[in-house]
């Protein structure tokens, strides 16, 4: 038979599928009111990287889980060379030969490289072949050209070198199939690149590779197809031959323009938040030496759109005194505020609506109405003279609850723990936001809302901007940030990179500045 | 002081390390998986009951030992139960079994006759190796060779490292294939079977009695035998020989007219559990636990 379009398949499309999903779902019952994944096909041939490509919450990392093992499914098959299997823990995964580079480092500091691998092993137990492994290391260290010396301690390794340990961890097992999950994190470009030429090797030797990222020129240099991912559901699957970047772009970080909420024109004139060159601990390493500076004025919203883990958690910690400032200033409706405690920012006026909401915003075995209290026991008519006033505090909640919608049994009686992330979102956002704060610091608010409510919360932060309130929204849905900023700014690596005009914003841009382009490649 | 004195608190020193430096080894292979049973002297007071009793039910001191194992086997499957599937408070938990085996071993002390306390007959107790300078019993070298064992074990073995990788980072060795909770339960009912022998230790071959204060906080002066010794069971067995040391010379002291009369021998007793707190307070900070230690692992 003739190609009657005189064009041969890609060598991959020819190749044994090694591992297959078809139709999986996943669900975190009370957790999420939706599915995080949605009836998902993915599969990966032998000598190819198939990339997976989406935003940070699109469920990169939950499909990866699931196909190794370390998450079960609520629904769907898995297959591995055409067989159904069960996997129930990643130990039924890598006896099929699957192994799964984790985003976090799943590395024992205590031990040494040898010794991690070594965990790995299936030997007797009384058995041990330190020595042996340190030689087949040095060997497949050499092989691959991954520098790391064996016998060092992990917790002696830099970030990079300890990626470097977790690749060799899963060489050193010999899988046919390997999931990474963002591996070039902690690597500097250079070790990134040094990376794909392994996974090159890898995949030369007949390996299927499955590779997830949001980083577009990464998604070029290794791939052999990619799925887009957005919002759990699969947007199709392409060999990269076949896509550009900007094609990409648009699919990953959606296709239409969003609606651009209306509002009443203000003249911003006074500061409301001023970060002035600033460099948050923990990002050191990472900021540029300038660090990283803007104003927020009073009245306005400042979008600040960003992949995760570029800085905002940093950020939002040295401005609501969560944790120090390394360099530079903080300074709050006029007074310098720099390494104060949290408590100072709570008192100037500064409401924080926190990323991990489970975490951050709320006490989990404490009670309904105690968590609603819980920035304002202190004053009357909450308390009077450290006593607490219940009726107050319940007459308060309960106006709370209702305002807010949210489902909540008893004021009482439910411990926060057994809410959903909605409805303690819920909680939060009545809970920082009644007072009507002259500045909110808003992190992912509408995660996890539904419709509604998003829609109720917007308008609640345009009722608040129209009172004079300032408010930085932190958000990686980008429909969000373009919707409700007035103006809105790319966090990348611990500096922003761009700034421009809410009503203006155009969604490639933004999208080409989170993944870390260029300025001039967007004008 | 006359040389047999010395070889008299030598020997009194290496009884007493028997039953901390037992406990506090398995303390050691259970904390290493990142289980903390703070139960040790329950299982020791249980022990001690059970080692009585089979003793005497077999008419054998090897069978009371066996059953003071299998009692404390079986009330670390329990804690191990507990604190890995069920995710329960390990704290809560050990303290529970401490206040279980309280009540218990006096009610069946009680039963079994008089109140407070219970003689165990000598012909079913464990027979002491004569030496001309003291007699020694056999389980000093039990416990010397346990000691051995286990340190080889945990760090020159595979089985070793798996044990310290589940404490150490147990979504690390999930993912490396390692059933956590599995090898956690397996500590644990390892820890209990060596704490339920040093507790038979007490009753069948040291004491030669049950009483229902037998134990005597030996099971929390092994948990700071395991902090002094950084989850070293060489250590362990350094950190029980010097609690001995100060308990033989407590003994001695306390049966010298002439000291008797200086220091009341109440304080003297006091010494072993002062100079141990000490010494744990001087190790504190500089030793480095597991990361995983105390907490129940959970993958989603």
């Amino acid at each position: 038979m003739t190609d009657q379009m005189g064009i041969s398949p890609p060598p991959t499309a020819r190749s044994e599928i090694l591992l297959e999903a078809r139709g999986i779902s996943k669900g975190f019952p009370g957790v999420w009111e939706h599915l995080i994944l949605e009836h998902i096909d993915f599969d990966v041939r032998a000598g190819e990287v198939h990339t997976l490509l989406g935003e940070n919450g699109a469920g990169k990392t939950v499909i990866a889980n699931i196909l190794s093992g370390y998450y079960g499914k609520t629904d769907g098959e898995i297959l591995v060379k055409g067989q159904p299997v069960t996997l129930e823990s990643p130990r039924d995964g890598l006896a099929h030969g699957i192994a799964m580079v984790h985003q976090e480092l799943m590395l024992v500091p205590a031990f040494t490289v040898a010794e991690n691998v070594m965990v790995g092993l299936n030997a007797p137990g009384l058995s041990f072949r330190k020595q042996a492994v340190e030689q087949q290391l040095d060997d497949l260290v050499a092989h691959y050209g991954l520098q790391v010396d064996p016998r060092v301690r992990v917790e002696d390794l830099s970030a990079g070198e300890q990626q470097r340990v977790e690749i060799l961890k899963v060489l050193f097992h010999q899988p046919e199939v390997l999931l990474l999950d963002e591996p070039t994190s902690l690597l500097t470009p250079q070790e990134a690149d040094q990376l794909f030429k392994v996974l090159r090797a890898m995949t030369d030797e007949g390996k299927g590779i499955v590779f997830i990222s949001h980083k577009m020129h990464e998604v070029f240099a290794v791939s052999d197809r990619v799925t887009v991912l957005k919002l759990g559901k699969a947007r199709g699957t392409m060999p990269i031959s076949q896509t550009n970047e900007d094609d990409l772009t648009r699919k990953t970080f959606g296709e239409t323009v969003p609606d651009y909420m209306e509002r009443p024109a203000v003249e911003f004139t006074e500061n409301a938040i001023e970060v002035d060159r600033l460099i948050p601990k923990g990002l050191e390493k990472k900021a540029p030496a300038s660090g990283l500076s803007f104003a927020l004025h009073k009245g306005e919203i400042l979008g600040l759109a960003g992949v995760a883990g570029n800085g905002q958690s940093e950020l939002i910690a040295s401005i609501t005194g969560l944790s120090g400032v390394s360099s530079g200033t903080v300074t709050i409706l006029g007074e310098e505020m720099t390494n104060r405690t949290p408590r100072a920012f709570i008192e100037k006026g500064v409401a924080h609506i926190p990323e991990r909401r489970r975490e951050m915003g709320i006490i989990e075995q404490m009670f309904v109405a105690e968590n609603v209290a819980l920035k304002d026991y202190r004053k009357t008519p909450f308390s009077r003279h450290t006593i607490l006033n219940r009726e107050e505090i319940t007459r308060h909640a309960e106006e709370i609850v209702s305002r807010f919608n949210a489902l909540v049994p008893d004021l009482w009686e439910t411990e926060c723990r057994i809410l959903s992330g909605g409805n303690i979102q819920r909680l939060i956002l009545g809970r920082e936001t009644w007072r009507e704060p002259p500045v909110i610091i808003a992190s992912h608010p509408t995660e996890g809302l539904d419709a509604k409510a998003i829609r109720h919360t917007w308008e609640l932060f345009l009722a608040l901007r129209a009172k004079g309130s300032a408010i930085l929204l932190i958000s990686e849905d980008l429909d969000e940030v373009m919707s409700l900023s007035d103006r809105i700014g790319v966090i990348f690596e611990g500096g922003i990179v761009g700034v421009v005009e809410g009503e203006n914003a155009n969604r490639e841009q933004l999208g080409h500045w989170m993944a870390g382009g260029k300025i001039s490649a967007a004008a | 002081m006359e040389l047999a004195h010395i070889w008299g608190i030598l020997f009194i020193s290496l009884h007493a390390m028997v039953p901390i430096t037992l406990a506090a080894i398995g303390e050691t292979i259970e904390e290493s998986a990142g289980l903390f049973n703070i139960g040790l002297e329950g299982i020791l007071l249980l022990g001690a009951l059970a080692g009585a009793i089979g003793a005497e039910a077999s008419g054998s001191a090897t069978m009371g030992l066996m059953a003071g194992i299998a009692t404390g086997g079986l009330i670390g499957l329990l804690f191990g139960v507990l604190s890995t599937t069920l995710r329960g408070s390990q704290l809560i938990t050990g303290v529970g079994i401490n206040m279980f085996a309280l009540g218990f071993v006096a009610l069946m002390l009680t039963l079994l006759g008089a109140p407070g306390f219970h003689s165990v007959p000598r012909a079913v107790q464990v027979p002491l190796i004569p030496l001309g300078i003291g007699n020694l019993s056999p389980m000093v070298l039990v416990t010397v060779f346990l000691a051995v064992v286990v340190w080889w074990v945990l760090r020159r073995t595979q089985l070793g490292l798996w044990i310290r990788a589940v404490g150490e980072n147990p979504a690390a060795a999930d993912v490396a294939g390692l059933r956590v909770n599995t090898l956690r339960l397996g500590t644990a009912i390892a820890a209990g079977m060596l704490a339920g022998l040093a507790g038979a230790y007490l009753s069948v071959d040291w004491f030669g009695a049950v009483t229902k204060e037998i134990t005597a906080g030996r099971g929390f002066i092994a948990l700071a035998t395991v902090v002094f010794s950084g989850l070293n069971p060489l250590l362990a067995l350094l950190g029980g020989f010097i609690f001995g040391l100060f308990e033989g010379l407590a003994t001695w002291i306390s049966t010298y007219p002439a000291i008797k009369k200086i220091i009341p021998w109440q304080f003297v007793a006091m010494a072993p559990y002062i100079i141990t707190l000490l010494v744990v307070a001087g190790a504190i900070g500089r030793v480095r636990f597991p990361k995983g230690l105390g907490v129940p692992y959970l993958r989603e």
